[in-house]
């Protein structure tokens, strides 16, 4: 059973009469124990995604979806209160910028103190101090920080960024969640640090079979790490698959654009040779093209794409495009057929 | 060839605060040395704290060497002389949003460092100015809008047209790429390799990308702690790094590479 089914989420931003479209009909479903990446650029409004799956949007973001079920139960026909009381048991969510989001005026362990449970702890109430304070402990051990008492007195400027993330995550894990969002973890981290900070998510998605929706700006930087990857553009759904065929066979044009353009995926390019670019810059929100918003920097663009394509499904990866790549020309040919007898079909019927 | 940029023995040290017995030298830089040649680009990595960000600030004069000798062209250059350095040495900062002043626009940003440096007049700046904006691949009429009207590609081309309007010789990239998105990133780099080609430029590069560094520099300096550990061709360090420090900075890389070689193979 999938463990989050969203289909068609779209979120509206309502802003004096004019109602700009940031998410666009976006698709996402996670498997329990999966690693799935979100990857988009900035804009892309991965991070919107993120923050309507948990419901911390404020009031001026309208969120609709056709469906939107976590384990089965309709997350749409509940309340909010309902809803947040699910969420908040179920799901944990790390953001961006560890330092930031932590208290600047309070303790680390503090901190830690307040996101645990009152329910966990066992016993009468002048032992919940002392339980409290174990469990505080060994939320530390777990995120690999071994000097729990100088860190547990410490104030967040006070630490590094990466002992940051780890208290951060260790907040996010006090509740056991069965789903981690990862909003950027490891964004202006260096190679060692982010190295830490992957192999801690890995490690804790294969022992505890935690689920981790991955969010990031970079492909490059977290194919290592995931089961299943999703593509998003400007808000628009682009293509999902697992990571081998978002990286090795990848059918949108973005998605191509994306790992050529990675110096790194592209190791046999002679060095100081011209990368493979994407023409123009990302559109904002207050211009988006109709249509394909890939549409005006896209090599393989046609007149097609002032429509927005439909999701196609091949064998589980799906692309949302109406040229896709890799596909023989006898099958475009078949589907430009079927395109044209569907509408003869209707014009028949009218 | 000969060499465009000498570094000598540069040694960098503050002095910590604290009363007159238990004050400590804390030795940021130590002894570092290396040399530039035109057309050519050094990339240097280390972990944080090992003095990368300090060594740029010492490079283009934003703060003075506790000793050692920076030569360009054979002629040394002071801590006082920012006249002769800001014209040959310029820098671009990690993030361009909040090094462009807000309330300028493009043309008065850019007319800053030709008015201080530069004898000419009024007619053959702004001439200047749209040449070099068209040469970054932005118009030229973009010289009066502000800077909060570009998105964060272009306002990243912009700090590079402010490095190379004076046209330097030598350019410091101090996480400049970084910020980036990808796309945006390959465009950038195309962008910095042609005008490589064009001018001449040397370029210092800062970075934690070791794919943008094996792609874009000739040579690399690993820093640890102040020192040089290493330093070389990029592509035998790449292959063979020599240092322990090196090879840990290069194994957390691999990790993201081992789905690219079953892709390859």
């Amino acid at each position: 059973m999938n463990l989050l089914d969203i289909r068609n989420l779209s979120i509206e931003l309502i802003s004096n009469g004019k109602n700009i479209i940031a998410v666009d009909k976006v698709s996402l479903s996670m498997k329990e124990g999966e690693v799935r990446g979100l990857v988009g650029e900035s804009g892309s409004g991965k991070s919107l995604l993120a923050q309507a799956i948990v419901a911390v949007l404020d009031d001026k973001w309208h969120v609709h979806a056709d469906r939107f079920h976590w384990r089965g139960i309709d997350l749409l026909r509940l309340s909010m209160p309902e809803r947040k009381a699910i969420l908040s048991r179920d799901i944990a969510m790390i953001f961006q910028e560890p330092m930031a989001c932590l208290d600047p005026t309070t303790t680390v362990g503090e901190q830690l103190a307040e996101a645990i449970d009152s329910s966990q702890l066992s016993g009468f109430f002048w032992q919940k101090q002392q339980q409290r304070r174990k469990a505080v402990i060994k939320l530390l051990h777990k995120v690999g920080i071994k000097d729990h008492s100088v860190c547990i007195k410490s104030y967040p400027h006070q630490l590094t960024e990466a002992l940051c993330q780890r208290v951060m995550i260790a907040i996010a894990l006090a509740r056991r969640p069965i789903l981690l969002i990862a909003d950027e973890p490891t964004a202006a981290m260096e190679n060692t640090n982010q190295g830490q900070i992957f192999r801690l998510l890995s490690s804790l998605n294969q022992l505890k079979n935690m689920a981790i929706l991955l969010i990031s700006h970079d492909l490059e930087n977290i194919t290592h790490w995931t089961n299943t990857i999703t593509v998003m553009y400007s808000g628009q759904f682009v293509e999902a698959g697992t990571t081998e065929q978002i990286f090795s066979k990848a059918m949108h044009p973005y998605t191509q654009a994306l790992v050529d353009s990675s110096p790194m995926a592209n190791q046999h390019l002679p060095a100081k040779s011209r990368l493979m670019t994407l023409p123009g810059s990302i559109p904002i929100l207050q211009h988006l093209p109709i249509g394909c918003r890939l549409g005006p920097r896209c090599p393989r663009a046609q007149q097609d794409c002032v429509k927005a394509p439909s999701v196609s499904n091949f064998h589980g990866h799906k692309v949302s495009c109406h040229f896709p790549l890799l596909l023989s020309p006898k099958a475009k040919k078949s589907k430009l057929q079927k395109a044209k007898s569907q509408k003869l079909s209707k014009v028949s019927n009218d | 060839m000969t060499e465009l940029l000498k570094v000598q023995a540069l040694t960098k040290s503050y002095q910590q605060k604290g009363y007159w017995l238990n004050r400590k030298r804390i030795t940021v830089l130590d002894s570092v040395s290396f040399t530039i040649e035109a057309h050519k680009t050094l990339a240097i990595i280390g972990e944080t704290g090992s003095g990368k960000s300090t060594l740029a600030r010492l490079l283009v004069g934003a703060e003075p060497a506790s000793s050692g000798n920076i030569y360009l062209n054979g002629q040394e250059l002071k801590s006082g002389s920012y006249k002769h350095r800001c014209q040959h040495i310029r820098m671009i900062f990690q993030d361009s949003g909040t090094t462009l002043n807000p309330s300028l626009t493009i043309q008065e940003l850019l007319d800053e460092p030709l008015k201080l440096n530069t004898p000419f007049n009024e007619k053959k700046r702004t001439e200047l100015i749209r040449m070099t904006l068209q040469k970054v691949g932005l118009l030229g009429d973009h010289m009066n809008f502000y800077p909060h009207m570009f998105s964060g590609g272009q306002k990243q081309r912009i700090s590079l047209a402010r490095a190379i309007i004076l046209q330097p010789q030598v350019v410091i990239l101090d996480e400049a790429l970084a910020s980036l998105d990808p796309s945006l990133r390959s465009q950038m780099i195309n962008l910095l390799l042609d005008l490589q080609q064009q001018m001449g430029l040397a370029y210092i590069l800062i970075s934690h990308n070791l794919g943008i560094i094996r792609h874009f520099s000739d040579e690399i300096m690993v820093l640890s702690q102040g020192k040089v550990i290493e330093c070389g061709n990029t592509q035998e360090i790449m292959t063979k790094p020599q240092h322990k420090t090196t090879q840990k900075l290069m194994l957390n890389q691999s990790f993201q590479l081992r789905v690219k070689n079953r892709y390859k193979s």
